[in-house]
């Protein structure tokens, strides 16, 4: 059975309208109108235990609307859900001892106190017994580094060691399936690091499955095997990370610098030439039209080679070539 | 992985119900955390005792003169420094009182509320826990610094049965003050914005409720009419035990306060149950 499973996932809000200025606002009074937004349009897709799956769509895609249906906050307007063979929506109470989250921009440790006092109330919230409580807190700090950290009043730590803070705060009561709603948002790369180096360690240790929504690629290429994308609601790519750059990978992109000068005129055929300077060019090809060997062949033939980079697009360009097709689809 | 000390579900199983002793230890840890939190900053919570201060200085010219003028040693049963202790006690509940309300409605409008729903408890009794965590502190700064005040203005207090009542009141009055403040904070799920509720409330709690002037002073109609709401009930009726503090006055006050607890909780009850269904949160 699967941990997450969602078919045919649907939610709609009511958006009031109103029009500019004073008479549109005693209109919108007098006769309200409201629009009809559609925020998961029929999303359906599986996530096994202890399986960490990216969960990426820009923002107003629909991805904190399906976290907050899975975690029972919201009731979708039609469709199914389980997590972890409970109606979140139903049996929320009874799933909440299962589950973690971390939203990234609401905190829940209380700012004016240590993070140990939102520990301690945690463990009384999740029913732990003081004894359980402290080697699991003990734990914690040394599995996230803030051991340091813990006697310090959260307003006083900084964005990195707070959100270290806040997602060990979600494992307290050992849950099943740990819910990450852009968990490493406004952080700097040092502390994003950081943070996926424990999610990772407690994926390995405890076997915790996690559902990962993210702005950033780098968070769902560091931890996930598997990838859903979402735009509009809709899901418009679900597979491996590997397939996902398979498939669109594909463009590459050539720095190449020579001992002696390039005729101004200099071009490969299937390339398109980006820059031709005196001892060097930048191009790019797609493999799908022009294979490497003949390019990489046809580079060596044009002179005495100093130096050759090969790139290819960051998984940020591709997810952003993703959504864009999917918008001129919807378009 | 070590087993865990908390009681586990068994996969698949029904409804589960945490034993009475977990479930009070969790609303008792909350009251706890909520308590140390406001001592985080002991200089705020005084400066906003000392405010009483204030009050009773400018209540303390008013009646005076007041008394002055009728020439009357007591003014509907009351002396001038019945009148003070009353008003005494009417503004440390006032301004020990937690705003609930406008703490649900900024939840729910920056979207925090998702953190509590999400947890094992409930989201009520939560709040209740936490506002009597904030209220219990203030009240007894509001108490110590008020009382201090009026004594040198006014001569003793009342005998220790008027400080008994009065606090089992006080407790079922912070209640009912909650619950018509869950009553607004609720409607935020549905309406998002609540300040013209909250301000309707408040009014109603100065002017029916008895903080500005003691009920006994209002024409007989405007009394009755007072009485018969349950406003009275959170304000009027403690202070007023406090300065006469008779069995027969303690059981009007609590059976008002029950009848309207049960009333009004009734009714947040029923509410929390349909606005949770129509959540809708904001940023996702």
């Amino acid at each position: 059975m699967p941990a997450v499973s969602v078919r045919d996932l649907r939610k709609t809000f009511q958006l009031k309208q109103k029009a500019a200025g004073l008479r549109g606002s005693l209109r919108a009074l007098w006769r309200p109108s409201f629009q009809e937004l559609d925020a998961v349009r029929g999303i359906s897709f599986d996530m096994d235990e202890g399986e960490l799956l990216g969960f990426i769509g820009p923002n107003g895609a629909g991805k904190s609307t399906t976290i907050k249906i899975l975690t029972g906050i919201l009731h979708p307007s039609s469709g199914e859900a389980e997590v972890l063979g409970r109606v979140p929506w139903r049996q929320r109470q009874e799933l909440a001892f299962q589950i973690g989250s971390v939203f990234g921009q609401r905190p829940q440790l209380w700012y004016h106190l240590p993070a140990v006092d939102t520990f301690y109330l945690f463990g009384k919230i999740y029913e732990l017994d003081d004894r359980e409580l402290k080697g699991r807190i003990a734990f914690l700090a040394e599995a996230f580094e803030i051991e340091e950290l813990l006697e310090t009043p959260v307003r006083k730590l900084s964005l990195g060691q707070r959100m270290r803070c806040e997602v060990a705060a979600s494992l307290l009561h050992r849950p099943r399936v740990l819910l990450l709603d852009e968990p490493s948002i406004g952080l700097d790369v040092v502390a994003k690091q950081r943070l996926r180096m424990t999610i990772q360690r407690m994926n390995d240790l405890e076997g915790v499955g996690v559902l990962l929504t993210s702005h950033d690629a780098g968070d769902i290429e560091a931890l996930c095997r598997r990838v859903i994308i979402i735009n509009n609601g809709e899901i418009v790519f679900r597979d491996k990370v590997s397939a996902l750059k398979r498939r669109y990978l594909t463009v590459k992109t050539v720095d190449v610098r020579y001992n002696e000068q390039l005729p101004p005129d200099f071009t490969l055929p299937g390339v398109e030439m980006v820059k031709v300077g005196r001892y060097g060019a930048k191009m790019r090809f797609d493999t799908r039209v022009t294979p490497v060997e003949p390019v990489i062949g046809g580079l060596a033939a044009a002179g005495s080679l100093a130096d050759v980079t090969v790139s290819e697009p960051s998984l940020e360009e591709v997810i952003g070539a993703i959504y864009g097709q999917a918008e001129s689809k919807d378009g | 992985m070590a087993s865990g000390g908390r009681r586990q579900a068994a996969p698949g199983s029904g409804v589960r119900s945490p034993s009475l002793p977990a479930a009070l230890g969790k609303y008792w840890a909350i009251f706890r955390t909520q308590l140390v939190n406001s001592l985080a900053y002991p200089i705020d919570l005084l400066g906003r005792s000392l405010l009483i201060v204030l009050f009773m200085w400018i209540f303390m010219n008013l009646w005076r003169v007041t008394y002055g003028a009728s020439g009357a040693h007591s003014i509907a049963g009351l002396t001038l420094a019945d009148t003070m202790w009353y008003l005494m006690m009417a503004e440390a509940v006032m301004l020990s009182k937690r705003d609930l309300s406008e703490e649900m409605t900024e939840q729910v409008k920056d979207g925090s509320v998702a953190y509590l729903l999400n947890k094992p408890f409930n989201f009520i009794l939560y709040h209740f826990a936490a506002g009597l965590g904030h209220s219990v502190l203030a009240f007894g700064g509001n108490l110590v610094i008020g009382a201090a005040v009026v004594w040198l203005m006014v001569g003793p207090p009342p005998g220790i049965a008027g400080w008994l009542f009065a606090g089992a009141a006080v407790i079922l009055a912070w209640l009912l003050d909650f619950c018509f403040s869950a009553l607004i904070g609720l409607s935020a799920f549905v309406v998002e914005e609540t300040a013209a509720f909250r301000w309707i409330y408040q009014k109603f709690l100065l002017l029916l409720g008895g903080v500005l002037i003691p009920l006994d002073f209002f024409p007989a109609w405007l009394q009755t009419f007072s009485l018969n709401l349950p406003f009275a009930w959170i304000i009027y009726g403690p202070a007023r035990l406090f300065v006469e503090p008779s069995l027969a006055r303690l059981g009007q006050v609590l059976l008002q306060q029950g009848i309207w607890l049960a009333l009004i909780g009734g009714t947040v009850w029923i509410l929390y149950r349909r606005a949770a269904a129509r959540l809708a949160i904001n940023g996702g």
